[in-house]
């Protein structure tokens, strides 16, 4: 990192790195048991396609390569706040259709709601350390909710958040690989390119 | 040289010598030879059941005049079977590659045509120089839930065929398997070996997308394998070795969040340290010292080959019980 780097923050990154890489790690292995579940109890084809969401963060990028260290943790930031309100919606959705019938599916999407908001969390620990205000969570921006989705298109949304969330945890992974490593002497140093 | 005709294997073929009148005095030759007039009904030379080897340059010459009135050059084959296709990625993040090839030849020449789609993009697939059959594409997009679906076309002379792949970005990664795979024997450790490898050359970024390992190995004697899964490093020990026995190492490599893992590395072969036998080099020697005589087998003073608890018996006749195993395991082999 930035010659401004002390030693310090650097073992605090790089433990706040490696600790955040198990916790998305062990994060995907949970999401990818639940999509499974999901898929089994709604009664969907797992290999259907399902168009992007409104609302549903891509984890798709371009130029992945050649983001700073700031962009990767502003958009994981971004995205896995997005995935705490989004997963409080599918188990709210979850109780009204089925109400405690399928208890097993609704605690698994508890659990996993849990270690996204962990991960937001320790997200926000990452971006304190590279000296940047976190961004304040925007209740009621955007546009107004949608309408109300028939029960299939809850299905479907649901697949749709749990695949991308799945992608996400991929791409966390990576990206908190790529902060661990050494800013080249050249470029601007992830993260502390700008002091006030 | 003239036209290229093409024809199925099995169809019947009629050649007409050019603009010359069906009852006129032909020759008809191929590959210089004359052809026997039995397979000529007038001037038409008539090929029945046509097969591969009747591939070749046909020429008609008119018949006192010698004068060349018509040629081609015939080609036997068949129209494409479905091609197998392939993509894999050894080079993630950077992109992926398709091969391809056709089940069974054709004997004339073929056309591929690949198209990739990611979602509704088309995509360009830059053929490769070398091998033929091979295009690669680059990554526009990491990490996108999107499937890519390729797909190949292959055309020639007689017909046409397809196939296609629908994939996504984590299925095909399937790294080439590690290079440089060496096994030596630890001195003074006759249970042991040690296996060291390199990342395969083509995975551009270990350090951002680091490789996970799978070891896997057998005395050659034995078709059993043990495995090891390694989660990080390019070495390992292997602390179990039967003592003097030839090992078979092989080593694999996955990317460790995603895909499949590699075909294995090369084999390596490499026996664990033994002590240097000076009285087992001959079998005279051996068959003594398991018959228990008072020539005893007595290790050198100032090597050992077993540890210091394993001495059973006392005395000049003291044998270690690995090297009684060793031993043993000598004379089962000479008997």
């Amino acid at each position: 990192m930035a010659a401004a780097d002390s030693p310090s923050t650097a073992l605090r990154r790089r433990d706040l790195c490696s600790r955040g890489i198990r916790l998305a790690g062990k994060m995907r292995a949970d999401v990818v048991d639940l999509l499974d579940a999901y898929v089994e109890q709604q009664g969907l084809d797992a290999s259907a396609s399902v168009a992007a969401v409104e609302g549903v963060p891509l984890a798709a990028v371009e130029r992945w390569d050649e983001q700073t260290g700031t962009q990767r943790l502003l958009e994981n930031l971004a995205a896995y706040r997005a995935f705490r309100a989004l997963l409080a919606q599918m188990l709210e959705e979850q109780r009204e259709q089925l109400g405690e019938a399928d208890a097993g599916l609704g605690r698994a999407l508890a659990a996993v709601l849990l270690q996204v908001s962990a991960f937001a969390y320790h997200l926000e620990e990452l971006l304190r350390l590279e000296s940047r205000g976190i961004p304040g969570e925007e209740e009621d921006d955007g546009p107004p909710p949608p309408p109300r989705l028939s029960l299939f298109e809850q299905k479907l949304r649901g697949l749709g958040v749990l695949r991308e969330l799945a992608q996400w945890a991929v791409r966390s992974v990576r990206d908190l690989r790529q902060l661990t490593k050494p800013s080249p002497a050249t470029a601007a140093a992830p993260g502390l390119a700008e002091s006030p | 040289d003239g036209p290229i005709q093409y024809e199925r294997v099995g169809a019947d073929v009629t050649m007409k010598c050019g603009s010359m009148d069906w009852d006129a005095a032909v020759t008809w030759t191929v590959n210089g030879t004359d052809i026997n007039e039995s397979h000529l009904n007038g001037s038409y030379l008539i090929l029945r059941n046509v097969n591969l080897s009747q591939s070749g340059q046909y020429a008609c010459y008119e018949g006192s005049s010698w004068h060349l009135k018509y040629q081609t050059y015939l080609r036997v084959g068949t129209p494409p079977k479905e091609p197998v296709l392939m993509c894999r990625s050894n080079n993630y993040p950077k992109g992926f590659y398709c091969s391809w090839h056709l089940p069974t030849p054709t004997y004339i020449p073929n056309t591929f045509n690949i198209s990739v789609i990611h979602g509704t993009k088309d995509m360009v697939c830059e053929k490769d120089a070398v091998p033929k059959n091979r295009c690669h594409i680059r990554y526009l997009q990491l990490f996108s839930t999107v499937k890519y679906k390729v797909t190949l076309t292959v055309t020639n002379a007689l017909g046409k065929n397809y196939t296609a792949l629908t994939f996504d970005e984590f299925a095909i990664v399937k790294p080439d398997p590690p290079e440089s795979v060496v096994a030596k024997p630890v001195p003074n450790n006759p249970r042991r070996l040690e296996v060291s490898w390199q990342n395969p050359s083509s995975w551009p970024d270990p350090e951002s997308f680091p490789l996970k390992f799978f070891l896997r190995y057998r005395p050659l004697i034995l078709d059993q394998w043990q495995h090891v899964e390694l989660s990080d490093g390019t070495s390992h020990t292997i602390t179990d070795a039967y003592a003097g026995k030839e090992y078979i190492i092989q080593v694999a490599a996955k990317d460790n969040d995603i895909g499949t893992w590699s075909d294995w590395s090369v084999a390596v072969h490499a026996t664990p340290w033994t002590e240097e036998p000076k009285h087992l080099t001959t079998e005279a020697q051996i068959t003594e010292t398991t018959s228990a005589s008072t020539s005893s087998f007595m290790a050198p003073p100032t090597t050992k080959i077993c540890d210091k608890g394993a001495v059973v018996g006392s005395g000049a006749v003291a044998v270690c019980w690995t090297a009684g195993l060793v031993v043993a395991a000598y004379s089962v082999l000479f008997i």
